[in-house]
């Protein structure tokens, strides 16, 4: 008969699996950070990367700053005049002067610098704008113009959020086979510590069926005790160090939003890692008993 | 139960176990006697299915055990009873839950096991040390748990090893009242002792070993081989 019979001893008495949980507890935590690492680059990356798309800035550079004024406003019109245009707008010199701060220091622009004319340009969704005939259009006005669609800096921009998320998959696969190797560790641990107790079952007429039962629910616990609590720290920590981002930035930076739609798949973690003990633990413990009589 | 030309070994190349044949009928009574290392614990492994034979038929419950599939050797353990020289209680079990051990294993639950054990248990003398833990047991009080647990399901077979060995000869006797007791009511018993003076005392039919080598001895002690 194929039943169920917890005859383990109390699991406050194991010296073999007394930590385990805390062990789950600690690879749910690393897991849920890198998940929630993930997922806040995944959504920021999405954000940005929409924010470019559908925008084009247009370069004059020259030195009479007169004639650059007079061919800006004959590209302005050109511009507006393009079908899937929806709007043109100049930069002005201080925007420009900002957009330079970092590369030369705010002292150092001067008013002798040769500052370019930027337009930025927004293309509709609906419309297709040909970008590279635009160009050529623009380019009969000034050969000094430049049109920059950021589609090379946008694929940088994406591959490097690809090696990213494909970092944190990795990481959290890291995990869970280190997981798994633990969990066969505690469980051949557990079953060397139980080895009179599963001879005499054994003996009696258990079925390997019965035993591994035992295991892999008391070892089902483990996971899900230490998945929860595992859990609720790396809620705690993503949150403080939120709140810290939040003190630290004071408007400078851009908080990081939590993409809280997706992030509550983290939920489901202390399920898996209980899944994934209760699994191995089942497969350990019948593996074991096929080598016995 | 019987046993044709069986041997056994734990390595390669050293029978413990040589050619052993013998038949006890359904319902027998045996001693299994022999000196130290004359082979006694591991014909009685070989009988409790806890070992296979290297070489030979052991013909249990009309079938060669020894060929029997892994996943068929539970069903046959079931109704095998052993009593364990070293008791092989589990000691975070108190004695009611030992002794229900076989009945749990089989799929048993509720308050119908409970009064069952207990009952045995009140049989054993043990009225007091139901919930009782091992550890807190004599010697005697243990081995009259171990003895519970052995026959608590009826066994068609039931093997003591030394069951005597570690209590004083008046509960040495009275634990040997209660193996005839239980071969009376059909179980087929074998009980291994060096105890000779209880072996006289009873008198049964006794297999005797010696070397790996099994003598056929009757009660009265001449060899029949």
């Amino acid at each position: 008969m194929r039943n169920q019979y917890d005859f383990l001893p109390n699991e406050n008495k194991r010296e073999a699996t007394k930590l385990l949980p805390w062990v789950m507890a600690i690879m749910v935590y690393l897991s849920a950070l890198a998940g929630t690492g993930s997922l806040i680059l995944h959504s920021g990356f999405d954000d940005w990367a929409s924010s470019l798309q559908g925008r084009v800035t247009v370069q004059l550079t020259g030195e009479n700053r007169e004639e650059m004024s007079d061919q800006s406003s004959r590209i302005q019109e050109t511009l507006r005049a393009t079908p899937g245009v929806d709007s043109v707008r100049p930069l002005t010199e201080d925007e420009i002067r900002l957009l330079l701060e970092p590369w030369l220091g705010a002292d150092n622009i001067t008013d002798d610098l040769p500052i370019p004319i930027m337009i930025d340009v927004e293309t509709s969704d609906n419309i297709y704008v040909n970008l590279d005939a635009l160009e050529s259009k623009i380019r009969q006005i000034s050969d000094n113009v430049y049109l920059d669609d950021h589609a090379r800096w946008l694929d940088d921009f994406l591959r490097l959020a690809y090696a990213v998320e494909s970092t944190g998959l990795g990481i959290l696969i890291l995990i869970l086979l280190a997981s798994v190797c633990i969990i066969i560790f505690g469980t051949k641990s557990s079953m060397s510590e139980d080895k009179g107790t599963i001879e005499i079952m054994h003996l009696m007429g258990a079925h390997d069926l019965l035993i591994a039962k035992a295991y892999q629910n008391r070892f089902m616990k483990y996971g899900l005790r230490g998945g929860i609590i595992g859990l609720i720290l790396s809620f705690i920590t993503v949150y403080g160090l939120l709140i810290l981002v939040q003190n630290l930035s004071g408007g400078f930076v851009e908080t990081p939003t939590l993409p809280y739609l997706k992030m509550s798949l983290l939920l489901l973690f202390p399920l898996i890692f209980a899944a994934l003990t209760m699994i191995t633990a089942r497969i350990t413990v019948m593996r074991e008993l096929a080598r016995m009589v | 139960m019987e046993f044709r030309n069986v041997s056994m070994s734990y390595e390669r190349d050293y029978d413990v176990l040589k050619d052993i044949s013998f038949n006890l009928p359904s319902g027998s009574m045996h001693f299994l006697t022999g000196p130290s290392g004359a082979g006694k614990t591991s014909l009685l492994k070989l009988m409790y299915l806890a070992h296979r034979p290297t070489r030979g038929e052991i013909m249990m419950f009309g079938r060669d055990v020894a060929k029997a599939e892994r996943e068929d050797l539970p069903k046959l353990r079931r109704r095998i009873g052993v009593v364990f020289q070293d008791f092989r209680l589990l000691d975070h079990m108190t004695a009611v839950e030992n002794v229900a051990l076989p009945l749990r294993i089989a799929g048993g639950s509720g308050a119908h096991i409970n009064e069952h054990v207990e009952e045995l248990l009140v049989w054993v003398g043990l009225k007091d040390k139901m919930k009782s833990y091992p550890s807190t047991l004599s010697g005697g009080e243990k081995q009259r748990v171990a003895i519970a647990r052995a026959v608590i399901r009826r066994p068609d077979i039931l093997l003591a090893d030394e069951p005597t060995g570690n209590v004083d000869p008046e509960m040495a006797e009275r634990l040997m009242y209660l193996f005839v007791e239980l071969n009376k009511l059909g179980t087929t018993t074998v009980i291994a002792s060096h105890d000779n003076g209880l072996v006289e005392k009873f008198g049964s039919a006794r297999l005797h070993l010696v070397g790996g080598k099994l003598l056929h001895l009757e009660g009265t002690g001449k060899n029949r081989n």
